[in-house]
This record gives C-alpha cells, sequence and structure tokens, in this order.
C-alpha cells in the first residue's frame, strides 16, 4: 500500500523541515484520520477493518513523531541515514556533558519538600530556554546539511527533554500529584 | 433490518434501508439502551414505560432468570441468588474482589478458576461475564420490540478506565447475549458526543463521570466534529456507593453498641444511608432515622465526612489537567456524568475547583447512552461519516517487564488508538533459544505494582552469542482499548511469531496456561493479604463477643455457650495457618450461631432505650459489676 511506502512528511503533505506548522499537520491528520478510522468500517468486512486499524495506526504514530520536537529531530535524522542510537562522547563534547552535570546537579540539590517549588520554576525556565536555543541550533545545522552538529544538538535536546521532565516530576512529588 | 418509508419534497415515495443499532449504558447501578427515533436518539422504556433497568439480575431454580425492578426488588430476600453491581466484578480475579470490595453476599466457587470470581446460584455457577451478558441480553430484547427488528449492531461504553480484562470480559458477554458490537466506547467520550452534537460546543470539555461504582475524568479537544480525547484518569472502585459507605459508617458510631458491629444490618443501613444520601440532593439538611435512634444531618457535615472521597475525584482532575499539559483556566465547559454528580458537595467542589459552573442539561443518568446510541447510529451506516470523528486514547500504559522487575513503557498512557508499537529486545546469554516476555498494564515502576495481562515463551531463536539476537516485540491496540501483542526474531530472516490476546475465553491451551502461571504469581501475594484480612475480621467478632459476655452473659442459655465455643475455638485454630476462605467460612459460622445472642442483646438494648434510659450508662453500671 502506497501510504506505508511513504515517510511521515510525505504521508501528512507537508515539507520536510524540522519547522511544521501545527494547524496544518493537525488539518492533515485530522483529514486522513476521517478517511481511515476504524469507525469508518465498523459494518465492513474483517480486511477492511484490519487494514482500518494498521492504517489508522500509522497515522497515530506519524502524528505523534511530526508533533513533537524532540522525535521529530530524530526521524529528521534518521531520514539523512543518521544513526542516532549510536552515541559516544566525542559526538557530545566535554562541555555540553559538564554543563548537563552541574544542571542535574541544581536539581538533585533541591529540598525534597515544596519550598523548592520556585527554585523548580526558575530551573524549569532556564531548561526551556536553553531548549528553544539548541532546537534553533538543530534546525540550522540540518538545513545545512552538517549532520554531524544536527546530532550533536539532538543530543543536547534529548537531555534537556529528559531533564524536564525530571523537573515535572520532581513539582508533581511536591505538590502530592 | 428495518424498511423506512420516506416521502421525499417532490412526492415520491422512495424506500430507505435503516439499520437497527442501538446503544447501551451498561451500569453498575442501572442500564439503558438508546436508539435513533425520527432524528434524535432517546432511551426505550420496557412494557411499563420505565427506561432505567436496574443492573440486578436474580437465578431461580428451573425458571429463566429474572433481570431488572423485579430481581431488585428480591436481593433482600434472596442475597445469595441475586446479582447487583456485577461491573465491579468483571475483569477481576476472586482474589481481587475479596481485597477490593467490602462485604459481598455470595457463594464463591472456590473450584472454578480464580480468575473469574464465580458465584454458586440455584440456577449454577454464574460469573461476572454470564450476569452481564443477561442484563444486555434484557435490554436487546427490549429494543427489539421497541424497533420491531433485529439488531445489527451495539455500541457499549465502558468507564475510560477499564483494563484489558474488563473491555475484553464487556465484549464477551455481548458475544454471549449473541450481539454484534460496533465498537467499545469511552463513556466520557458517549458524554461529549451527546452534548457536542446538541450545542455544538467548541473548546477543552471536562467530563466529570461519578457513577455508582466508578469515577472517570476526561480531557476532550472538540473541533469542527472532531472529538479528540487529550487525557482521562479515574478509579475504578470509586462511586456513589462509598459515600453510602462512609454514611453508614457514622450512623453506626451513633448507634447502641451492641449494634454498632453487628454485620447483618448492613443492607438496612445502606438502604437508610442511600435515601439521607439523595434527600441532600434537594435539602440542605435530612433527618436519618435507623431504629430507635434519629439524627440530623446536613451538606457541610456530609462533605465533612466524606471529604477524603471528594478530594480523591479533585486530585484526579489536576492529574488529568496536568497529563493535557493545560490549566483550569483553558477549560471551557464541565460535564457532570453519572447519577452522583447530583450530589451538591460534588457539584460545589467540582465548580470550586474550575472556577465555572458545570454543564447538567442533559439527565446525568441518560447522557451516556445517549451518546452511545448517536455512535451506534454513525457506525451502522445510517449517518454520513463526515458528521464527526472520535478520537480516542488507551487510558493506561502497556509495557513489558525487563531486568530487575522493572516496567519498559511500551505504549504510554494517552497515546491516541489505534495504535501499534514495536520495541527490540535482545538475548543476554550465548546459546539462549527461548525468550520469555511479561507484558503489564498500569503506570507503577515496578512489575509488581502493575496488572499483569499475560505471559508468553518466544522459542525456537536461533543460537547466536549474546546480544545478537533481535526480537522484535509489537503492541496493537486497536479502537476497542484492547491489545494484541506480538513478536519476532529477526536477525536471521528466520521468524518465529506469537500472538497473545490477555483474553479470558481464549481457549488455545498453550496461551491459557500462560496466563494462568502470570495469575499464579500475582495469587500468593493476594492470599497473604487475603489471610491477613480474613484473621482481623474474626479477630474483631471474637473480641466483640467477649465484650458482649461480660455486658450482657446472663443472656446466652448454656446450650448455646457451649456451641458459641466450641466455634470460637475452631476459629481460633483455623486462624493461624488456615486458608482466608476457611477463617473466612468459620467466621460466618460463628456469625450465626453468636446471631440469637446479639438478637437477644438488640431486643434488651432496644427496650431500654424506648424506656428512656441510657445504654452508655447502662453499659457502664454492667461493666463494673
Amino acid at each position: 500500500m502506497q501510504l506505508f511506502k511513504q515517510n511521515y512528511f510525505e504521508l501528512f503533505d507537508i515539507p520536510a523541515s524540522f519547522h511544521v506548522d501545527q494547524e496544518l499537520l493537525i488539518g492533515r491528520y485530522r483529514d486522513l484520520q476521517s478517511q481511515w478510522h476504524p469507525d469508518r468500517f465498523a459494518s465492513g468486512s474483517e480486511q477492511q477493518k484490519l487494514q482500518a486499524v494498521q492504517v489508522s495506526s500509522l497515522l497515530n504514530q506519524a502524528f505523534d513523531t511530526l508533533r513533537t520536537p524532540l522525535v521529530r529531530a530524530g526521524y529528521l535524522l534518521t531520514l539523512k541515514q543518521c544513526d542516532i542510537e549510536r552515541v559516544s562522547q566525542q559526538d557530545l563534547g566535554m562541555e555540553l556533558l559538564m554543563e548537563q552535570m552541574q544542571l542535574r546537579e541544581t536539581l538533585e540539590d533541591l529540598p525534597v519538600d515544596d519550598s523548592a517549588l520556585a527554585a523548580l520554576d526558575a530551573l524549569k525556565e532556564r531548561v526551556n530556554s536553553k531548549l528553544q536555543v539548541s532546537e534553533q541550533a538543530f534546525a540550522k545545522h540540518l538545513g545545512a546539511d552538517a549532520i554531524l552538529d544536527a546530532k550533536k544538538s539532538y543530543h543536547e535536546l534529548q537531555f534537556l527533554v529528559k531533564l524536564l521532565r525530571e523537573i515535572e516530576i520532581g513539582e508533581e512529588q511536591r505538590l502530592d500529584y | 433490518m428495518a424498511l423506512l418509508k420516506i416521502a421525499e419534497p417532490g412526492g415520491k415515495l422512495v424506500q430507505t434501508i435503516h439499520h437497527l443499532a442501538v446503544g447501551i449504558d451498561l451500569g453498575t447501578t442501572n442500564s439503558l439502551v438508546t436508539a435513533s427515533c425520527g432524528g434524535s436518539v432517546e432511551t426505550l422504556p420496557d412494557d411499563n414505560g420505565q427506561h432505567l433497568l436496574p443492573s440486578v439480575v436474580q437465578y431461580r431454580d428451573s425458571q429463566p432468570p429474572l433481570v431488572g425492578q423485579k430481581a431488585k426488588a428480591a436481593a433482600i430476600a434472596d442475597p445469595k441468588n441475586t446479582i447487583v453491581s456485577v461491573k465491579r466484578l468483571l475483569g477481576k480475579s476472586l482474589a481481587d474482589v475479596k481485597n477490593s470490595l467490602q462485604y459481598l453476599p455470595y457463594d464463591f466457587d472456590p473450584a472454578r478458576d480464580p480468575r473469574a470470581p464465580a458465584m454458586l446460584t440455584v440456577a449454577g455457577t454464574k460469573d461476572p461475564i454470564q450476569v452481564s451478558a443477561d442484563i444486555l441480553a434484557t435490554l436487546a430484547r427490549r429494543a427489539e420490540h421497541c424497533l420491531k427488528g433485529k439488531l445489527e449492531g451495539v455500541v457499549i461504553t465502558v468507564p475510560a478506565y477499564f483494563n484489558d480484562a474488563q473491555r475484553q470480559q464487556t465484549k464477551e458477554a455481548a458475544g454471549l447475549a449473541g450481539l454484534k458490537v460496533l465498537r467499545l466506547l469511552n463513556e466520557p467520550t458517549a458524554a461529549a458526543v451527546a452534548y457536542g452534537l446538541d450545542s455544538k460546543e467548541q473548546g477543552n470539555v471536562i467530563i466529570f463521570d461519578l457513577g455508582g461504582g466508578t469515577f472517570d475524568v476526561s480531557l476532550l479537544s472538540l473541533q469542527k466534529g472532531v472529538f479528540q480525547v487529550l487525557a482521562t484518569g479515574g478509579d475504578t472502585n470509586l462511586g456513589g456507593d462509598d459515600f453510602d459507605r462512609m454514611l453508614v459508617a457514622w450512623i453506626r458510631t451513633q448507634l447502641p453498641p451492641a449494634q454498632q458491629a453487628d454485620l447483618s444490618l448492613q443492607g438496612a443501613l445502606l438502604g437508610v444511608a442511600n435515601d439521607a444520601k439523595h434527600a441532600l440532593s434537594n435539602a440542605e439538611s435530612v433527618t436519618v432515622q435507623f431504629g430507635a435512634w434519629s439524627g440530623v444531618l446536613d451538606n457541610t457535615q456530609f462533605a465533612t465526612l466524606c471529604a477524603d472521597l471528594i478530594a480523591n475525584t479533585i486530585k484526579t482532575c489536576r492529574r488529568v489537567l496536568r497529563d493535557a499539559k493545560l490549566s483550569k483556566t483553558d477549560i471551557d465547559q464541565i460535564v457532570l456524568v453519572g447519577g452522583s454528580t447530583r450530589m451538591p458537595v460534588i457539584r460545589q467542589a467540582v465548580a470550586e475547583f474550575f472556577g465555572k459552573e458545570p454543564l447538567t442539561s442533559i439527565d446525568p443518568d441518560k447522557v451516556v447512552a445517549i451518546g452511545a446510541g448517536i455512535q451506534a447510529d454513525v457506525l451502522v451506516g445510517n449517518k454520513s461519516p463526515d458528521n464527526y470523528l472520535l478520537l480516542d486514547v488507551n487510558p493506561l500504559s502497556l509495557g513489558i517487564e525487563t531486568m530487575g522487575e522493572l516496567v519498559e513503557k511500551i505504549i504510554p498512557r494517552n497515546t491516541t488508538i489505534p495504535v501499534a508499537r514495536a520495541q527490540e529486545f535482545t538475548t543476554f546469554k550465548d546459546g539462549q533459544t527461548v525468550m520469555s516476555l511479561h507484558v503489564v498494564q498500569g503506570e507503577r515502576e515496578l512489575v509488581s505494582d502493575c496488572r499483569s495481562l499475560a505471559r508468553f515463551e518466544l522459542r525456537g531463536i536461533p543460537p547466536m552469542v549474546a546480544g545478537a539476537a533481535k526480537i522484535r516485540v509489537t503492541f496493537q491496540v486497536d479502537a476497542d482499548g484492547l491489545l494484541s501483542v506480538s513478536a519476532e526474531e529477526l536477525s536471521t530472516g528466520m521468524t518465529a511469531e506469537i500472538q497473545v490476546k490477555p483474553s479470558f475465553g481464549l481457549n488455545s491451551g498453550s496461551i491459557e496456561q500462560m496466563l494462568k502461571s502470570s495469575q499464579e504469581h500475582a495469587k500468593t501475594d493476594m492470599e497473604a493479604r487475603a489471610i491477613r484480612e480474613a484473621q482481623l475480621e474474626a479477630t474483631q467478632l471474637i473480641e466483640a463477643l467477649a465484650n458482649a459476655r461480660v455486658q450482657d452473659g446472663d443472656l446466652l442459655t448454656e446450650a448455646d455457650a457451649k456451641s458459641v465455643d466450641a466455634a470460637i475455638g475452631a476459629l481460633r485454630e483455623a486462624m493461624p495457618a488456615g486458608s482466608s476462605n476457611r477463617i473466612h467460612h468459620l467466621t460466618e459460622e460463628l456469625n450465626r450461631i453468636s446471631g440469637d445472642f446479639a438478637g437477644r442483646r438488640m431486643d434488651l438494648h432496644i427496650g431500654k432505650a424506648l424506656r428512656g434510659s441510657s445504654i452508655e450508662s447502662n453499659a457502664e453500671g454492667n461493666s463494673t459489676k
């Protein structure tokens, strides 16, 4: 089936770049789901139902991939035949590793009660602005086809997103969610 | 299929095929069936004009079971054969049921598979699937009678928080009732469909659904006919019944000591509590009466008694907002679903938290069924498909056990379904030819804290050095939220594949065995917990009896005293080493034997109370004798 041979950008008929028009993506996704969702084939044959589940799953997978910046960045590198699973210390550089370690230590040193909430907020803001810088760097490198530099920015994004998630978990624990 | 005659404006008569399909809200307390009748979806009544069908089934000797109102009326006189709130038992093991639910009057068949709590009735052993099937069949017969034709399919609603086993069993129940399931629809999504299509709402909507036995919160985004579930959360063991139990606990503290721990009063007390709760929905305060006691309860006091329950519902709202990365101010509408949202204490708590009054224009008891009827009409092909689309999510994370009994999540919760995700694994020993996979559902980190869905082995992996084999495990969740898992070995082109559906109705022997072994592991822990609970229950009864004999020993005849002593002796003997079932059985036996004694004590104390002397002072007097 043609749908399965296309990459996710082709699937939604949008340009393959790091910057994605979210409105356009959501619109295309919903149009395609309207055609292929299993609800459209609830009274159909088993064959049709199976195909609907497969195509609809593909659309959800593709949409989730393109919607989230980090996952989208990784996918773009994969399209450029770059193996994002293989990471060496050289890829990252000492400077990046040291900085990440410091950020992580800042998080770990915070007190475990809600007196840490303001500090968590400040840290979150700091990480978020770093995230924006890394995203711009990634888009620039990828646009210039500098794959190794783009890969480094991608790994930096990975660190930052993970750290952000840990800050959020820290918040949840202190707020008793 | 019924033929519908439609007159076109030109006067020409055309015949269109109208497919018959209904929506069913299979509720914990009541069930409803709806169908599209001339443009609008309505609930269908029975012959007596009743729309709500109590979800109660009474099994009878050599007669068909009674379902609904008549069965409900029989519940007090014939508790062992009358199954109520069966939805709470769906998808649970006997140990689950005994751990999470309070007193149930049924005799469970110990010989049956512990995964399904089978109840012994005069009509034979019945499991929750069969009981649910009897309710579904009654609703389907009603619909076929009303619509004068055979049903082509049904949409059945389930709580968004239902796990895989609960969904599977719901679908199996429909199959057993001879119904074709077009879709299992999450209840909050159904509620949104009902509101969305009526009032053309746009924006973010919270569906707050507090029913008799389950609680769900969902956050949906509604845009141009597309309903997208952004996040869901809830508790399958929180409902209006819990508020009743809180009230019962409060009433008990006010009763004479002899009645405070009398389990046989539970049914009657629940009735009184339920009436009081309902009355509080229309009045600021009510007078509660039980036997010789009466007291006044107002909504403020009620809110205090149920503060923990209410706080839990709000906590879930906060969790759902966070999962969807939205804040309270992003919420445009709040829809209340389920009879328990009639409680002013709940409405107030919700309105306070969101800073907005919730919507209530559709009857909260019917809104889910109406949404299901609308969806059934679309899925069976009566409505143009481009009207709208439902994009639902899986409510619980699905993962696999990895080293150190940790869970690796493969599909996180709130992922839009249907979804397929693959993950690659490898061997960790040279020459390893077998890999075992353990599929779990839940949010916790440790395998032991999640629900075990299936355990299966992938055999025939070509022997290679450690780490060389590549095994791809694929999780597929369909639009009903049901999971299937497959695994294949990729590295040599040789593929070994196994399809596992964690269905309890599956008859493939090997898979059944795998499921069984997975449940057996869980069983050990649960039995341990069940024993502790049974021991506690026994100790409490023995102590209560000892106190009663100090106070009113003269009411116990010598013969009775002997049999009570014998029963206490047997129970004490069984307590340290017996199974939870045996301890429980002996406790009940002691309860029965001492029943007359308890009765005489109650008569005496009520008599004293009626004569105006205080029981407390009497009790004190006795104890200092």
